[in-house]
């Protein structure tokens, strides 16, 4: 796949990253397209979710450079990262929403403060965006009266609320009971090819196969596989994504209600 | 205003020096002494608070919650000027008397009213503080425990005194050892009814030689060590912690939290 | 034993308001006047140096933690007379009794805010924090709208508790001779030589009543400042 230079959205260029002897990341090189969706999976410990959290540096590197929409991040620092990260939108696998503040307040709270738009005008796009994710009526409910699909929806629509053109998901369903999983991901289905790109860190290959451009596959730290679902999950190159698919697959329903 | 000059002989040599050295003797009797009168009587009290006694416990409650809620200074002075003379005769004459142990070097005495009367200030004082941490670690002890040493055949007596005591006492050891700590730093509040500890040698030196500031400076120092010496010694020589579940955590910070409820 | 209430009587005000009326203010009211004084300072204070070495972990945060256990290991008398020396020195005039014990109780104080404080933001799930930080937001901000305003409601009952030790402590001003209520006492007593017990007792009691009801306000501001969340644990 060959992209022109404006459409890459992230770049990842021999990004390396070390605790002492042990390395997490080991020269990464990938780029992924603007409105692309990628999907990143691989066994427990590969180093999926460190990749996505340098991305928006949430962790640091050693080694290489991430270029979002062609600007190098390696030097941003204070303001420039607080200008990149508002671009860029993060969906925790622990919701990590606000517990002193409502749902509405939960998403209202970065627009005012950090984007400087009135508390009238954010909380008209808070109550579309619970509207969008199905939670109309929970926008004065505090996380603790919400259910973990209900939290992490809030959690979605605070992300979109930003407006970013690239977001990131860190095993977005990995936390939740298993009859919540499918409204999670109904949300998530229905950005997915909307402009926006998605980089997802997940486990559930149903909805990888069915909405994933492309899928990373990485273990200990290196990226061993990048190709699209129908040739990942039918013909998979790599030794170890062979028997990746083979552990995880089996057991795996697909649950994409 | 002179310039900071030290003349560091003048309070190093000679009767300053005496001075220092009775009252860190004095010090150190007293916490010594305040420590050991302190556990006792918090020891007590805790049975007060738990025992199964209606007026027990309310009594314990009334006493542990008078001494914490007033300023030692005040305690001090009321031992001093309106207890202590009420004493018996006795045990008054028995005080002041010359024994074997009373004369110490430089003209010093160790037994002496302001002796008696820092030591009851400081113990109730303390033992108030006390009974409240080890009541806190007591409560963090399992019920299961107790259960398990009464159906061994442990009379309510032993189950405290080899089952729980124990235990409340590791839980609660960070903030016990801080109450003793304390005890050794608030001795100095005994020179306000003329106990010779630290700081009242320090201000006797100030009034023979006006060196104020490098008397001061050595007391600091000798607090500083005797500090560090306590810390170290009850590190040594205490318990290890019991890890199970979270109770070191739990108690970790409600000890710390009790500790930062720092008194006078 | 009958107890004299007569030198009670007799002194009453001035051991509540010592020489106010001639413009020295003295007595409980003094020592009121003080413990407000020394306790904001020692809130804003401690409050500051807890932000700043969450903010910037490293040698700021130990030099930071470095001085609150050096100024808690010494007794607080001699923090009174470290200041009450080194002070006017430093400043170049003459600095009073009160302000100097103020301060001195101020600065003891704020080391223990500084503890509690971090300690109640740190117990905060740090998740929160990167949600902040992932939507561009700065430390300050998060500081200011995420954790400050979760963990200050938690340390309330930790921070009366240190108020209530920052009241006793302010019956050391005995040794520079500032006429709070302990030395207003202390004073009656040496004057009238033979009602020590009524007169300790008094003052105790008094500063019995203001820290017991002090202690027992958190038990019950806890029942009020819960009751908006007071749902949340009916899921």
């Amino acid at each position: 796949m060959s992209f022109s230079h404006a459409n890459i959205a992230v770049e990842f260029r021999h990004l390396s990253k070390s605790y002492g002897d042990f390395s997490a990341l080991k020269n990464i090189d990938l780029k992924i397209a603007a409105g692309e969706v990628v999907v990143v999976c691989g066994p427990s410990g590969s180093g999926k979710s460190t990749l996505i959290r340098t991305i928006n540096r949430l962790e640091s590197y050693d080694q290489g450079d991430i270029l979002v929409s062609g600007q190098s991040t390696r030097s941003l620092r204070g303001r420039d990262l607080q200008q990149l990260r508002t671009g860029i939108g993060f969906v925790f696998q622990q919701f990590n929403l606000y517990a002193h503040l409502t749902a509405r307040d939960n998403i209202t709270i970065a627009l005012v403060q950090v984007l400087g738009l009135s508390k009238r005008v954010a909380e008209e796009r808070a109550d579309v965006l619970l509207e969008k994710v199905g939670l109309p009526d929970k926008g004065d409910h505090f996380p603790s009266q919400l259910s973990g699909g209900q939290q992490q929806r809030v959690a979605i629509a605070r992300t979109l609320a930003m407006e970013p053109s690239i977001i990131l998901f860190d095993e977005p369903t990995s936390a939740l009971d298993p009859e919540m999983i499918g409204e999670v991901l109904n949300v998530i289905r229905q950005l997915a090819h909307t402009g926006i790109t998605m980089v997802v860190v997940t486990h559930e290959m149903g909805f990888a196969r069915e909405l994933a451009d492309r899928i990373v596959f990485m273990d200990q730290g290196e990226v061993l596989e990048v190709a699209s679902p129908e040739q990942f999950f039918s013909q998979a190159q790599h030794p170890r994504a062979q028997r990746f698919l083979q552990q995880i697959l089996p057991s795996h329903s697909s649950a994409t209600s | 205003m002179n310039s900071f000059h030290f003349d560091w002989g003048g309070v190093l040599t000679g009767s300053p020096a005496a001075w220092l050295v009775a009252g860190l003797v004095n010090t150190i009797l007293i916490t010594v002494t305040g420590t050991f009168v302190a556990s006792l009587l918090a020891i007590v009290l805790l049975l007060g608070r738990t025992s199964s006694a209606h007026y027990a416990r309310y009594l314990a409650q009334a006493i542990v919650m008078g001494f914490r809620n007033t300023p030692l200074l005040v305690q001090l002075f009321f031992w001093y000027f309106a207890v202590y003379p009420a004493l018996p005769e006795w045990f008054r004459d028995w005080v002041i008397a010359d024994h074997w142990f009373s004369p110490l070097p430089f003209g010093f005495r160790c037994i002496s009213p302001e002796f008696v009367c820092a030591c009851l200030g400081l113990s109730w004082f303390t033992g108030a503080f006390l009974a409240e941490e080890l009541r806190a670690g007591l409560k963090a002890v399992p019920l299961a425990q107790s259960e398990a040493a009464l159906t061994q055949g442990f009379s309510h007596w032993k189950t405290f005194r080899y089952i729980l005591l124990p235990q409340a006492m590791r839980n609660a050891w960070q903030p016990i050892v801080g109450q003793y700590l304390n005890l050794m730093k608030l001795s100095s509040l005994a020179s306000s009814i003329g106990f010779a500890e630290i700081i009242y040698s320090t201000r006797e030196i100030e009034s023979f030689n006006a060196h104020a500031i490098e008397a001061y400076a050595v007391g600091t120092l000798l607090y500083l060590i005797l500090g560090l010496l306590m810390g170290q010694l009850f590190v040594s020589f205490g318990p290890g912690q019991i890890k199970r579940n979270n109770v070191v955590a739990r108690v970790a910070l409600s000890g710390f939290l009790h500790r930062l409820r720092f008194l006078s | 034993m009958i107890f004299d209430l007569s030198v009670i009587t007799d002194n009453w005000s001035y051991l509540l308001f010592g020489r106010t009326v001639d413009g020295e203010i003295g007595g409980l009211l003094l020592t009121l006047l003080m413990s407000l004084s020394a306790g904001m300072l020692a809130l804003i204070f401690g409050i500051l140096a807890a932000v700043i070495s969450w903010r910037f972990q490293g040698w700021t945060r130990r030099v930071l933690y470095s001085g609150a256990e050096f100024i808690r290991s010494i007794p607080l008398i001699l923090v009174i007379f470290w200041l009450y020396f080194l002070l006017p020195r430093f400043l170049g005039r003459n600095i009073s009794g009160v302000t100097t014990v103020i301060l001195s109780i101020a600065w003891f104080s704020a080391a223990s805010v500084m503890h509690a404080t971090l300690s109640g933001i740190e117990a905060l799930s740090f998740g929160q924090v990167e949600a902040g930080l992932a939507s561009g937001m700065s430390y300050w901000q998060v500081l200011r709208h995420i954790l400050l305003p979760q963990a200050v409601p938690n340390l309330i009952p930790s921070y009366i508790g240190l108020f209530v030790a920052l009241i006793k402590d302010t019956s050391l001003a005995l040794v520079v001779n500032v006429p709070e209520l302990t030395t207003v006492a202390n004073q009656v007593n040496s004057r009238t030589q033979i009602y020590p017990a009524e007169i300790f007792l008094f003052i105790g009691v008094i500063y019995f009543v203001i820290c017991t009801v002090l202690s027992e306000l958190p038990r019950l501001l806890v029942k009020r400042t819960h009751q908006h969340l007071k749902f949340a644990n009916s899921i």
